[in-house]
């Protein structure tokens, strides 16, 4: 070799790696979505040409596992330097102080006032403590009722007229489409989205006038009555009751956009029509399926939808300095594409500038997802939250597997949730 | 005078080179086992937040004593006996009788014993869930079992009701392990010498005789060893009623003792009650392996 190439190969070798060990790296895990994934990865490639000292990579795990993993990585002080999660299993990352503040400069909002602007009201509330602001919204969702139009077609009934209002109706017109083979549910009518029970089985209470943590922040479970009526309609839902479906079924939205006559309605948030695209193309919204509003009891005293719930992008409170700042200057940039993450993936950022875009004014059934969103309540967050999920999951399945009685269930469920509440075992 | 000083005996020279061959297995088993266990114990004696970067908060033994006042953790101890004498006595009478069966055939040994073997090689999670899909209220399970009763469109509740969401983890448990022990107990017969078996054929011994006098009294330490490896793996039973739980099963009757620790440690951030929880798991293992050893040693005084 000559002297000449020895030189330009070792100087090729010094600067590659001095660029080396000028980049940031940086690790984001996330939930596994086809759609997002393309754009995301999209998104990355072109940050990386704008921003060439800064190396993201970009780690998916199903969204079931996620949160554990992100525990153990944490417990283990090996967490990623950018996560996201849903709003009750994030809040204890703040409060446990194991993420950063928003930094507003580097994520381009210039201020915290600017931030906040960006958003809808409220919005920031699951991830604001003390009036600092811990997240960024990947995605809020709120969850209305799917309907397969073919299904009840096949059933006799007008999808635009018979669809249920209330969840007195939602069981006689889930028991008119369901199909059995003796006990075995062929077609289920609808079935609840387990075990998501913060998310639907909460405002079912709240429509009554029940309340999950009392106003004295101590109690729990407050107003007997309407509990009692929301297990009781879950025991009369199982296997004991009438039979219409469970949580030992398979989930109910991963059966719906394939349109093979095993589901007629289930819970979801926006962010389904996008998959349904993807999976079934041929299954069209207003001919093949149609979206209607969260339904109330018949004797409701308060008019709530489903709960709103968040992902949020975090970081990484034990990421150096530098991995924070490119850390909020990558999600910084994604935020920007809020636009593109809602046309494409279905992905709501809350921000007013997407609500006042055509692509969201156009987007199908944009209107009935708005309005329930307007009458629904968030989600419950806390330092206890997936324990106290855990409790309601519990009540759920002893009413509707074990049939045991709601009066009984409804004693060991605010035991169980008064327990996470004080921190005990 | 040196050089005589630093010589070592044949002896000394045999003790270190048995030390240099059991130093890399004894510093594994330190690190990856004893260490754990110390670590574990000692964690169960401090509150600590998994999530927390506080350091932990020393309670001596408040958290065994909050174990021993839970009711919840007193209902993981009968799930995990009630999954533990259902699920290893059968697998080892069965895989006793398995193995018998498959030693006295002179054809197809090695079919019989690969096919039974093939379920042990599929991990737990993947098992649990292809079972998921047997047990599914449309699944075959329902099929074949209304087959066989001559009945049509009973819903058996498999994974829904509370006994037989305890005999399916039984099931998928048993068929999994039941090739394991079946081989063990081959080896076990394998090793019985012939020429006792041929002495007691000279003395006029019946093949049931052979069997009851000869074969199982020899067969004992395997008996033993199987039998005490039955149970600790059942009291460690974790991924099928994780997974079966995870898929809508009710948690109460399934909620063995190591599901308890992964709640407690996973979903409720207290790892140093989940510490507590693994320890007494360990003794009661500890324990009870003990116990069938002093049996087993009594029976044969």
């Amino acid at each position: 070799m000559s002297r000449l190439r020895l030189t330009v190969l070792s100087f090729a070798l010094i600067m590659s790696f001095s660029v080396a060990l000028a980049q940031v790296q940086v690790e984001y895990w996330t939930h596994e979505d086809p759609n997002r994934t393309a754009l995301e990865e999209e998104l990355i490639a072109q940050f990386h040409a704008e921003h060439p000292d800064i190396i993201v990579t970009r780690v998916t795990h199903p969204s079931n596992t996620l949160a554990q993993l992100i525990l153990t990585a944490f417990a283990a002080n090996r967490g990623p330097d950018i996560f996201n999660m849903e709003t009750f299993n994030e809040y204890p990352y703040i409060v446990n102080q194991r993420v950063v503040p928003v930094d507003p400069v580097a994520a381009g909002f210039g201020s915290y006032d600017a931030f906040y602007d960006a958003y809808l009201d409220g919005m920031l509330d699951p991830v604001t403590v003390d009036g600092v602001p811990y997240g960024i919204p990947l995605e809020l969702t709120n969850w209305a009722i799917f309907l397969n139009m073919n299904v009840f077609r096949d059933a006799g009934l007008d999808p635009l007229t018979d669809y249920p209002k209330t969840w007195e109706e939602m069981m006689e017109i889930a028991d008119q489409l369901t199909v059995r083979d003796g006990e075995i549910i062929t077609r289920r009518g609808f079935d609840f989205r387990y075990p998501y029970y913060l998310n639907f089985m909460v405002p079912m209470a709240q429509q009554l006038g029940g309340q999950l943590i009392g106003d004295d922040g101590e109690s729990a479970i407050v107003n007997d009555e309407a509990w009692l009526r929301v297990l009781e309609y879950f025991r009369e839902w199982g296997p004991h009751g009438r039979n219409l479906g469970g949580p030992t079924y398979a989930n109910a939205r991963a059966l719906f956009n394939f349109d093979n006559d095993d589901i007629g309605m289930m819970e979801s948030g926006q962010y389904q029509i996008a998959r349904i695209a993807n999976d079934n193309p041929d299954f069209l919204p207003g001919e093949g399926w149609m979206v209607v509003p969260f339904p109330v009891w018949e004797d409701a005293v308060e008019d709530l939808a489903g709960a709103y719930y968040g992902h949020y992008w975090m970081v990484n409170a034990q990421s150096s300095a530098d991995e924070q700042e490119a850390a909020w200057k990558f999600i910084g940039t994604m935020a920007q594409f809020a636009e593109e993450f809602f046309a494409r993936a279905g992905l709501l950022q809350a921000s007013q500038e997407v609500l006042d875009s055509d692509t969201f004014k156009n987007h199908p059934y944009s209107d009935v997802f708005m309005a329930d969103l307007g009458r629904a309540p968030a989600i419950y967050y806390g330092d206890a939250s997936p324990q106290i999920r855990q409790v309601l999951q519990d009540a759920v399945e002893a009413v509707m597997l074990q049939n045991r009685e709601p009066a009984e269930v409804l004693i060991t469920m605010r035991e169980g949730v008064e327990r996470a509440l004080r921190g005990e075992y | 005078m040196a050089r005589s000083s630093t010589r070592l005996t044949v002896g000394t020279r045999r003790a270190l080179w048995g030390w240099a061959f059991v130093v890399p297995a004894l510093a594994f088993f330190g690190l990856f086992a004893f260490y754990p266990i110390v670590n574990a114990f000692v964690l169960s004696l401090h509150r600590k937040n998994v999530l927390s970067l506080q350091p932990p908060r020393f309670v001596g033994f408040q958290n065994y004593a909050d174990l021993w006042n839970s009711a919840q953790f007193w209902n993981s101890w009968k799930a995990t006996g009630i999954f533990t004498v259902s699920t290893a006595v059968p697998l080892v009478l069965v895989s006793l009788l398995l193995a018998t069966l498959i030693v006295s055939r002179l054809r197809l040994q090695r079919f019989f014993q690969m096919a039974l073997y093939t379920p042990a090689v599929i991990p737990g999670v993947v098992a649990a869930a292809i079972w998921l899909m047997l047990l599914d209220p449309r699944g075959i399970a329902n099929q074949w079992v209304n087959f066989v009763l001559g009945v049509s469109g009973v819903d058996h509740k498999w994974l829904a009701s509370p006994d037989m969401v305890r005999l399916s983890t039984v099931l998928v448990y048993f068929w999994g392990k039941l090739g394991f022990f079946t081989i063990i107990f081959i080896a076990g017969l394998g090793g019985i010498p012939t020429s006792v078996k041929e002495a007691a054929r000279v003395d006029g011994a019946t093949g049931w005789q052979l069997y009851r006098y000869i074969t199982l009294p020899l067969l004992k330490p395997t008996t033993l060893l199987v039998s005490i490896m039955a149970m600790i793996f059942c009291m460690r039973t974790f991924s099928t009623q994780y997974l079966f739980t995870q898929s809508g099963a009710p948690r109460e009757p399934i909620n063995v003792v190591t599901l308890g620790i992964y709640t407690t440690a996973v979903r409720d951030y207290q790892i140093g009650l989940a510490s507590a929880m693994s320890i007494v798991l360990l003794v009661v293992m500890f324990v009870l392996a003990f116990l069938q050893f002093r049996v087993s040693r009594t029976q044969d005084g």
